[in-house]
């Protein structure tokens, strides 16, 4: 397994600059692909516009991104942006583990401050009467 | 023209039957509990064998439809074919919605009849009862489902004496045979433990009892989801062309949300046996559990959700959704109602210990839940609310669930190792040392070879650690128990443990160095990449009557010949693109057919994808089916009477003292 943990060796090849945009990108015409899965003639036409710009070496890949996105009416970014009603994707998954992880702290105090349970005489008789039996 | 009418008229009439045998369980069974009816009780399970021969009878005829190409009606008019394998025939059956409930049917029934055999000698216990009366619900639902939104036996317009067959997708592998039954055995199994969760609640007995009843089935159901999800994973890095094993499509976030809240439910659950805590978090996860799987269910059949491999028409929609409200609002008012009896009688004495790790674990798996639930309906409620499209993908799922799942890793790592109650600092010392070593042998060696990437390196670095844990427990318990030291809850785990570190290891290489090229190439050009050579010995083409196919023979290393393809679906116009791999303990050489082609080109363009351990991946997902069997195996059984903590440690300690 070790062998297959290294990067292999020679730079990035234009076509994995290409692949990684693409993963950025919906397919505008398929039902929930990327630009990267899908093989629908939409999705064609949008790897060779990012095949274009990157053997045009001028954008970053994400000015391709954002060129692309808007150049079509729907939105085509897979990740939704941190601003406006978009930004809730990102800032509840956040608070709620904030909170999941408070809420262990306020548990684990509280555990702390009333510690474990006294044996009452009741329980010390049943455990009595369980030695006895294992005797 | 016989054997038409017998097809629909003898599935219409199971369906019925069934629908009419749950009703009168659910009638039956209550009025046995009511009136403390032992014979009314007993005649329950009569009524889960009837459900089960009704849901086998009306599978029977809709297969039956389908390989006698039963073209009057209308299910076999959209998904068979007269050209269609014999195989894809059968598959055919839950390539759609109609089709697919039947199967769920048929899964239910089964578990519900298999509940009742189990139980049968303890027919007059509330609880049991309880259960099959759960049980007999959602068998009425699912009847419902196929009795009228869903019926699958309406006959279709007349004169029709073909179909299109199956989706091309959905008829180009083997898979296709097993992986849907399967993963619905996982889906579905997990009615069983929430059947005995809503019964706890209803009589009230919510101590420890359900658990340890539904314990096996609960692995069962979590061991056949794990492996149907690594059969659709398989599938999809098979059939689909684009390299992946997992793409965050709604689909098959509906079967990983289950999954997660399942493994955190196996997980939590050791709480509740050893120390009596947890007891709402447990129910709360089992009825969480169900109701993924019926929100999943409605999130992919109802058509508000698009996907890929969706089914987007019929109008199960609302009932499923209903039906999922219904759930949700019952377990509440029965989780209100009983309060006080579900607080737990004692504490976890320390955050460091085995019960804290655990509930540590579980507030990580529903994160993960939760972003993944979050990221699936995100972009319907951008609909609803701001009336525009959005599509959540993979960069999305893959940024937010990365750091949860090398938490997850982490705590992999520290768990087993920790004891119940509390972890002094030497025993932590003395306990992680090795495991430690394997972690930063791990991060060395990786970094030695080439691997680079801070999420990848401390990917490899917690999965060392991780598996130098698993690996302590399995050597300990071995050497204490012998060949039982594999077997049993604690050390089957934790080959399930090793199985999900090699898929971790695997995903974050696959992920994170894949090679990939794409090469115009003429006729006897040979072409380097990534340390192989390709060479491409020209197109030919091969017809049968489903599809026309041109194939690329490429040679890789001067030795075998691998034919990526692109064909032709006749009837359905799709033109689909198939890979071929050549797959390697280290890499996958991942070819495909590009663009548009003809047999008499002499050029083709073929992309290549380096993939690196992929084939980890299923051996992975085989360690963890395994470890789910050992884990279901009977472990060394602890005196009831014995201390729970200290008997344990005891030994452990003894044995570590030997080492």
């Amino acid at each position: 397994m070790f062998l297959g943990t290294q990067r292999d060796s020679g730079p990035s090849t234009a076509q994995e600059r290409i692949e990684a945009i693409s993963q950025r990108l919906a397919c505008p015409t398929c039902d929930g692909e990327s630009v990267y899965e899908s093989r629908s003639p939409g999705s064609q036409a949008i790897r060779q516009e990012i095949t274009r710009q990157v053997a045009d070496g001028v954008l970053a890949d994400g000015q391709i991104v954002r060129m692309i996105d808007d150049s079509y009416a729907a939105d085509l970014k897979l990740i939704p942006s941190a601003t406006g009603f978009d930004a809730l994707i990102w800032v509840l998954p956040v608070a709620a583990f904030v909170a999941a992880v408070g809420g262990l702290i306020i548990v684990f105090r509280r555990w702390r401050r009333e510690g474990s349970l006294v044996a009452t005489q009741e329980d010390q008789i049943l455990v009595t009467q369980a030695r006895q039996d294992k005797d | 023209m016989l054997a038409v009418s017998i097809n629909a008229a003898l599935g219409r009439g199971a369906i019925l039957l069934g629908l009419l045998t749950c009703l009168s369980g659910v009638a039956v069974t209550i009025a046995g509990i009511r009136q403390h009816d032992l014979r009314a009780l007993k005649s329950s399970a009569r009524y889960a064998y009837v459900a089960f021969f009704a849901a086998l009878l009306a599978f029977v005829m809709m297969e039956r439809a389908l390989i006698t190409r039963d073209f009057s009606m209308k299910y076999v008019q959209q998904v068979g074919s007269r050209d269609t394998p014999a195989i894809f025939n059968v598959t055919a059956l839950w390539s759609a919605l109609e089709g697919s409930i039947l199967l769920w049917l048929l899964v239910l029934t089964a578990f519900v009849a298999a509940v009742a055999r189990k139980f049968r000698g303890r027919a007059g216990d509330e609880l049991l009862a309880w259960a099959m009366v759960v049980m007999f619900v959602v068998g009425l639902f699912f009847f419902f489902l196929s009795f009228g939104p869903a019926n699958p036996f309406t006959m279709g317009p007349l004169g029709v004496s073909d179909g299109p067959g199956p989706n091309p997708l959905l008829q180009n592998h083997i898979l296709v045979l097993f992986h849907p039954p399967i993963l619905y055995i996982g889906y579905v199994g997990f009615t069983v433990p929430f059947a005995f969760a809503m019964a706890a609640l209803i009589t009230g007995r919510v101590g420890e009892g359900w658990l340890l009843e539904t314990r096996r089935w609960t692995l069962y159901a979590w061991g056949f989801l794990t492996v149907g999800i690594i059969l659709g994973s398989w599938w999809s890095y098979e059939v689909l062309g684009w390299s992946g094993v997992w793409a965050w499509d709604p689909v098959e976030n509906a079967s990983f949300l289950p999954w997660l809240t399942g493994t955190a439910y196996l997980h939590s659950v050791l709480v509740q046996e050893r120390r009596g805590m947890l007891r709402v978090w447990n129910l709360s996860l089992v009825i969480a559990t169900f109701s993924l799987t019926i929100l999943g269910t409605f999130l992919t059949r109802s058509g508000v959700i698009n996907s890929v491999h969706a089914f987007s028409e019929g109008s199960v929609g609302p009932w499923l959704l209903g039906f999922f409200a219904a759930i949700v609002i019952v377990a509440i008012i029965l989780i209100g109602r009983r309060g006080d009896e579900l607080r737990s009688p004692g504490a976890i004495d320390s955050p460091i210990s085995r019960e804290g790790a655990f509930l540590a674990n579980n507030v990580v798996f529903s994160a993960f839940a939760f972003v993944v639930l979050l990221g699936t309906v995100f972009p319907l409620i951008v609909e609803a609310v701001d009336n525009r499209r959005l599509v959540v993908g993979q960069p999305f799922f893959n940024r937010m669930t990365m750091p949860l799942g090398l938490t997850l890793l982490f705590l992999m790592a520290v768990a087993p190792v920790l004891p119940w109650r509390k972890a002094s600092q030497e025993v932590l010392r003395d306990r992680l040392f090795w495991p430690a070593w394997c972690g930063v042998f791990s991060l060395a060696v990786a970094v030695f070879v080439g691997a680079d990437g801070w999420a990848p390196l401390t990917a490899f670095a917690m999965g060392g650690f991780a598996s130098g844990a698993a690996l302590r427990q399995i050597v300990l318990a071995s050497r204490r128990q012998g060949w039982r030291g594999v077997v049993g809850r604690a050390n089957g785990g934790m080959v399930v443990h090793i199985g999900v570190i090699i898929i971790a290891v695997a995903f974050t290489a696959s992920n994170s160095y894949t090679r990939t090229q794409e090469f115009v190439m003429n006729e006897g050009e040979t072409v380097t990449f990534s340390g192989h050579s390709f060479t491409f010995e020209g197109l030919s083409l091969e017809s049968d009557d489903v599809k026309t196919s041109v194939k690329a023979a490429v040679r890789i290393d001067g030795d075998q010949v691998y034919s990526p393809s692109r064909s032709k679906y006749v009837k359905q116009g799709m033109d689909i693109g198939t890979p071929s791999v050549k797959s390697g303990f280290v890499n996958d050489l991942y070819l495909t057919l590009e663009g548009t082609v003809r047999p008499d080109d002499t050029q083709a363009r073929i992309k290549i994808f380096v993939k690196p351990l992929i084939m980890w991946l299923w051996i992975g997902g085989a360690l963890m089916a395994i470890g789910t069997v050992l884990a279901a195996f009977p472990g060394k059984r602890r005196r009831p009477t014995a201390p729970v903590s200290a008997g344990l440690e005891e030994s452990v300690q003894e044995v570590a003292d030997h080492v």
